[in-house]
């Protein structure tokens, strides 16, 4: 979306007409802003309420003010989350970004995009992540799946997939990479497509070889639409839930216990709401701070 | 390149190559969840892996039997569509008028719900909705699914407003036109396949969404989604039943996709573009 | 073992207890007294509800109440639950809760209604209260107050495949070290099985892992501290996790009950630790059912203190309609519907079922059932329903104790270290009140 600009609008408009104009425009945005409000403003106040509140093993609710904070401080387990979480998530991000602009450039210079090879990819990411986790949980058992099957058949060690500590982050991201790397490659391409070809042109004449061309001026050319992105992938890495949910629900051990998986099972595994809560604000501020990040980047490099 | 030593037809099958690797890397997955909804249930965990076998359809009768799972898919589709169509909706004036204004905020608004973790929203929302007597209905739902639907309206359809040429506007306008006339009649007709897009991706995000119909949905209302999990359950180890449920969950976004892929990928890479 | 650890466990004795108010009001007793009303049960979808809501209509004919049934995976059940009841929601009227796992914490929360009254002036002539297992009461009741009815009895017991064993020269097992040995010959004897099998996924280990712990002489809690570091908590750990580590399958730290029926079902593990109600599961396809044998998991230094747990049935605290309610879960929990649960493998917790004729007959009908009747009988005995610590926070007190298996499974840690680190989390567990 374009940046934030004044445009006078309609030249020769008299003050009223302005003003009546201006009014139509608040009308036309007001059902969606009043809806949203109206959905999550109380959400988010009742949620800032419940983590003062401590419904800690006894059940009973008291005022705590903000002492939920001051555990998460000292609580491992939230570092730990922390750092799984961005683990997840920079690994997931760098093989999408990675994979979708390769995916990208093959697309762009297929000489042309049949219906099927269309819908291939874009079936991916149009598949609820609950069935793409149930589908990865039965190929990647460790002694029923098919993936060890094909490990051992081309002579590679089996690996315990998602049971392992080790793997389970990569494995994660592998599935994850899996079902939305075709979703970047598209954007990545809607990026290269609307690429003036006359730097290309100039390119060749210059004699420039074809990697130097896609470091030297398509990649910088790229930049915006891959904060694009990087943008709406990381709203989704940043919260990751649905899969490991289905998979691994944390495990093994805490291996890959994200602050979502965390904050979901403190409150509705151990029942303790209050401090549920206060984990699930502290992300949704990591999450708004990286939205917000990611913003002044793409404004920094628009060409 | 000093001197082209390969030469084009070989770069192209090259570039083929690996698009089919691409291809099969995406394609193999979902061939193996279809295969093993096919087969019996003593194959489904053979190993090694059969892949010649006599398939069968008994993995998906014993769903239909023993689980409401068209009433759960008539529940989704009621979600779906009436969330996708508030969507549209609350979503297409908003996409205008951000468009028109070049303000922003209320379409980062209607994104804030994206940034909050989905648990954040389950208890709040079903107090919300009890105080107010929803629980357990499809309006809840709706309304809970459209938080989803909305923002992808409005994020798909604002490049295509933007593209529409200013002068169109202006010539209306000096005709007396107003600004909402100027949406649905000049405007709308113009972004037809943005509109296409909007609805199509707000459906399977709807249509995809579990978390929120396990706690705002009863017995009656439940989703296919958030039942998906229940067709297999302790005392029922059947892989090939749960590789069956999830081949006829993924199925109706599969075929809308391959219904519109053109205008998809057109919308999607559009949306780029002006990103 | 210990005086508190003594208190915790009980005797599951099927002698009737003194309770004999039922005869008083029975004359004025009405199935129909809450015609037209509707009452919603929250269910975990498991075969002791699909046994029970096989018999949905049965009910709503006798009584003319409306059943409204919703039923979920357990995970997705307790969130529904913690959803409903954190909002005072009257939603739900009856649920199906696990008293060894949660009963503690959702009593001291107030979910539970106390049911203790109904039990004397609302029941049906035939109800029997007092034939009701007696522990699995006591193990619903908190502060005098009784939260839920039991539905079934469960534990884990040993599956073990007689083709293998006599092929590989191995009997049966009777002490825990000879599980071992018979795992280890089998490994030798043949590559292809996995020799033995249990719960490895986090918060699924306590259910098995407490009965080896228990039959081996260790307690969770000695003097108020966390005892995993004492000496034969740490030989319960080490034991459990070698046997899954040496023997199980690769990535068994995901195992649950889901994976280890298929396994097992499958023809591809020798011995499965699981629990008694997936022997439907396990028997299906009818593979499994003339090569299989059952037997109470095999006996430690302390002999065996299997793990005998119960699912029960509670009525809501927030219920607006406590008393149509209570007829459901008191026809739910009654002779008559206990025996055709019985008949469809849910072993009921009254041993007036267990003698049944009918179920008798059901039982003999293949060797496999009565040697599973049998392992009943001995969980039912000398079970004990502690799984986990018991605490309030119990939930979260098997996520430590699957935690030290893990990390014993995987070769994170040593079991000093691995003991240690369990038992600092525990403690502040247990001294949170």
């Amino acid at each position: 979306m374009a940046a934030v600009e004044s445009v006078a609008m309609g030249d020769g408009a008299d003050a009223a007409g302005e003003g009546r104009q201006r009014l139509e425009l608040a009308a036309l945005s007001a059902p969606a802003v009043l809806f949203t409000v109206g959905m999550i403003a109380f959400p988010l106040v009742y949620t800032v309420w419940l983590s003062f509140q401590s419904f800690s093993s006894t059940g009973k609710q008291s005022f705590v003010g903000l002492a939920n904070y001051a555990k998460l401080i000292s609580d491992n387990e939230f570092w730990h989350g922390l750092w799984v979480t961005l683990a997840l998530y920079v690994l997931s991000l760098a093989l999408q970004l990675v994979l979708g602009v390769w995916l990208a450039l093959v697309l762009f210079h297929a000489r042309r995009l049949s219906g099927v090879v269309r819908t291939l990819f874009i079936s991916p990411f149009m598949m609820p992540p609950v069935v793409a986790g149930m589908m990865w949980l039965v190929i990647l058992d460790p002694s029923l799946g098919a993936a060890n099957y094909i490990l051992t058949s081309f002579g590679l060690p089996p690996s315990d997939w998602l049971a392992s500590p080790t793997w389970v982050i990569p494995t994660v991201a592998l599935i994850d990479s899996w079902q939305w790397t075709p979703y970047v490659a598209l954007i990545v391409l809607g990026g290269l497509q609307s690429l003036p070809p006359s730097v290309y042109e100039a390119a060749q004449i210059d004699g420039a070889s074809a990697f130097k061309t896609f470091q030297r001026i398509t990649l910088p050319l790229l930049l915006p639409t891959i904060v694009t992105a990087t943008i709406l992938r990381s709203v989704d890495l940043l919260r990751f839930f649905d899969i490991i949910y289905i998979t691994t629900q944390g495990g093994p051990g805490n291996a890959s216990n994200t602050l979502n998986i965390y904050g979901f099972r403190v409150g509705f595994e151990f029942f303790n709401i209050g401090y549920s809560s206060a984990l699930m604000l502290t992300l949704t501020a990591i999450v708004f701070g990286a939205v917000l990040a990611f913003n002044r980047l793409r404004g920094a490099v628009a060409w | 390149m000093t001197e082209n030593p390969i030469s084009d037809g070989l770069l192209r099958r090259l570039n083929t190559l690996q698009l089919v690797l691409a291809g099969i890397i995406i394609m193999a997955p979902m061939a193996w969840m279809v295969l093993s909804s096919l087969k019996p249930s003593f194959e489904v965990t053979a190993y090694p892996p059969t892949l010649v076998f006599s398939p069968t359809a008994e993995n998906y009768s014993q769903l239909i039997k023993t689980t409401p799972f068209f009433s759960y898919a008539v529940n989704s589709l009621i979600v779906t569509i009436g969330s996708a169509g508030l969507g549209l909706l609350f979503g297409i004036p908003a996409a205008f008028a951000v468009s028109w204004t070049r303000i922003s905020w209320p379409a980062i608004l209607t994104l804030a719900a994206r940034m909050a973790p989905g648990t954040l929203f389950l208890l709040p929302w079903y107090v919300m909705f009890r105080q107010v007597g929803l629980i357990g209905s499809y309006t809840a739902l709706i309304l809970s699914h459209a938080v989803i639907t909305l923002p992808i309206v409005i994020w798909v359809l604002l490049p295509s407003f933007d593209n529409i040429p200013r002068s169109v506007f202006e010539a209306a306008q000096v005709d007396g036109c107003s600004i909402t006339r100027i949406l649905w009649r000049i405007a709308l007709p113009l972004v037809g396949s943005g509109v296409a897009v909007a609805a199509i991706l707000a459906f399977v995000f709807s249509w995809n969404y579990f978390l929120f119909a396990l706690v705002l949905s009863n017995g009656d209302t439940k989703t296919l989604i958030a039942a998906a999990f229940n067709f297999v359950g302790e005392g029922s180890t059947n892989w090939g039943v749960l590789m069956a449920a999830a081949t006829l969950i993924a199925l109706p976004p599969l075929v809308l996709a391959t219904l519109v892929q053109r205008w998809l990928v057109a919308g999607l890479t559009l949306g780029a573009v002006k990103g | 073992m210990t005086a508190r650890a003594a208190l915790a466990r009980f005797a599951f004795s099927f002698l009737a207890a003194g309770v004999a108010a039922t005869a008083a009001h029975a004359a004025d007793f009405d199935w129909k007294k809450f015609q037209g009303k509707t009452v919603t049960f929250l269910a975990n979808n498991n075969p002791v509800s699909q046994a029970l809501l096989a018999h949905k209509a049965d009910f709503e004919k006798l009584t003319g109440i409306t059943l409204k049934v919703d039923s979920y995976q357990e995970q997705q059940m307790r969130q529904r639950l913690v959803t409903v009841m954190n909002a005072h929601s009257d939603e739900v009227d009856v649920f199906m809760s696990l008293p060894s796992r949660e009963g503690q914490q959702f009593a001291a929360a107030g979910w539970y209604a106390d049911v203790s009254a109904m039990t004397k002036n609302e029941v049906a002539p035939d109800y029997d209260f007092a034939g009701l297992s007696q522990a699995l009461l006591k193990a619903a009741t908190y502060d005098g107050k009784l939260t839920s009815l039991p539905m079934n009895i469960e534990g884990p017991i040993l599956y073990y495949r007689t083709d293998v064993f006599k092929k590989c020269g191995v009997g049966e097992p009777k002490t825990i070290a000879d599980v071992e040995a018979a795992a280890k010959k089998i490994k030798a004897c043949d590559n292809v099985l996995t020799p033995f099998v249990s719960r490895g996924l986090k918060p699924a280990v306590a259910y098995t892992f407490s009965n080896m712990l228990h039959n081996i002489g260790g307690s969770y809690i000695v003097d108020g501290k966390s005892a995993l570091c004492s000496a034969k908590d740490k030989e319960a750990l080490d034991t459990y996790s070698r046997l899954l580590r040496d023997y199980g399958p690769p990535g068994v730290v995901n195992y649950s009950f889901y994976q280890i029926s298929a396994l097992y079902r499958s023809g591809r593990a020798a011995m499965a630790f699981e629990s008694s109600n997936e022997l439907r599961t396990v028997m299906e396809g009818g593979e499994r059912l003339k090569d299989t044998a059952l037997i109470p998991f095999p006996a430690g230094e302390a002999g065996q203190v299997p793990t005998a747990i119960g699912w029960g049935m509670a009525v809501s605290a927030y219920s607006k309609q406590p008393d149509a309610a209570w007829y459901f879960v008191q026809w739910a929990t009654s002779p008559a519907v206990q025996k055709l649960m019985a008949v469809q493998g849910i072993a009921p917790p009254r041993s007036s079922v267990a003698s049944d004729p009918d179920y008798r007959k059901w039982i003999e009908e293949e060797p496999v059932r009565k040697q599973w009747q049998a392992a009943l009988d001995v969980l039912a005995a000398k079970g004990s329903s502690e799984v986990g610590y018991p605490i309030v926070a119990n939930p979260e007190s098997r996520e430590f104790i699957g935690q030290a298996v893990q990390d014993l499974i995987l070769k994170q840690k040593s079991v000093d270290q691995a003991c240690a680190d369990a038992d600092r989390a525990l403690d502040a567990l247990i001294s949170q009140k």
